[in-house]
């Protein structure tokens, strides 16, 4: 079991799931833009300005459930100190930083037609901007940090804090009164969305998973090189 | 139909804002990631190549990485 978790046999199958992504991708992501911009309907009250849920609510899932992952591995990675789990959240990170960003420029994109102004500081679009802050101050441990150890405890802190924040975020609209819309897709219970604005939600929502992956892929292919050719160097 | 997709019911900049940021920032992110991935492969790679005969053997026989690495680089080129 841990010789099927060694980096050489890692990095042979993100080899060939890289592979695979790239094969389906542009097929996916063609159909679930189709299904996004021309197939769904335009919605009672919004009209076609819904459409911009489309790209909103995924990148927002993708920027929460990155963080929420790297919370997961840092605190793991805290009692039980394994090298890889690091690896892994510095891979995540620069994603979960893309995606939340993309959040939040659709979120404004979304709010000047919905609310009448692009920005508002409302408790949901605050705590948002506050993860990406968290997420740059990970990254940032890992760039300024020159001793790896400081950098990884630094950094499993800040994550561990920053995770503080994601159930303020998943609560913000009920805690608060916001301009920001209640969730309408829950994971318990009905959601309130017709399934021919679901079927493309969650089809864009698959696009963006593996566009994730493959990203992943490949940022954790270039940290396990980066360590290989420091260890040639001690030869 | 063609004007009515872009003008998306008056809300088209948004919409079309949207998609079109999303869609470029992804690929930007990509480039960089798919660029830096490369970089390091090479250099991984000339530097094993720079090695003396038989620490290259040795590496290439104890590391499935390096020969991987080592194999990818020298079909690309």
């Amino acid at each position: 079991m841990i010789k099927f978790f060694s980096n050489s046999n890692i990095f042979f199958w993100i080899e060939k799931l890289t592979n695979f992504i790239n094969s389906i991708f542009f097929i996916v992501l063609l159909v679930a833009i189709s299904f996004a911009l021309i197939l769904s309907p335009p919605d009672y009250l919004q009209g076609d300005s819904v459409r911009i849920m489309y790209v909103h609510v995924p990148a927002a899932w993708i920027g929460l459930a990155s963080f929420f992952c790297i919370a997961l591995l840092s605190l793991v990675n805290f009692i039980f100190k394994i090298k890889n789990f690091n690896l892994i959240s510095k891979s995540i990170a620069p994603i979960g930083l893309v995606f939340t960003c993309l959040a939040i420029i659709t979120g404004s994109l979304w709010g000047q037609p919905t609310w009448g102004t692009f920005w508002v500081w409302d408790a949901r679009i605050t705590s948002m901007l506050i993860l990406a802050i968290f997420y740059i101050i990970f990254i940032l441990s890992y760039k300024l940090i020159s001793d790896q150890k400081k950098a990884d405890k630094i950094s499993s802190f800040v994550a561990i804090i920053g995770s503080i924040n994601l159930p303020i975020i998943k609560y913000s609209v009920d805690w608060w009164n916001t301009l920001h819309q209640p969730a309408s897709i829950k994971i318990l219970g009905a959601s309130s969305i017709h399934s021919s604005m679901l079927v493309p939600l969650f089809l864009m929502f698959f696009v963006l998973i593996l566009y994730c992956a493959l990203i992943f892929l490949m940022k954790y292919k270039t940290e396990i090189i980066r360590i290989k050719k420091k260890n040639l160097k001690r030869l | 139909m063609i004007s009515n997709l872009f003008s998306m019911g008056n809300y088209g900049f948004f919409v079309w804002s949207s998609f079109f940021t999303t869609l470029l920032v992804c690929a930007i992110f990509y480039i960089r990631t798919r660029k830096t991935l490369k970089k390091y492969e090479k250099e991984f790679a000339k530097e094993i190549e720079d090695l003396s005969v038989e620490q290259k053997k040795v590496i290439l026989e104890n590391s499935k990485i390096a020969s991987q690495v080592l194999s990818s680089y020298n079909k690309s080129i």
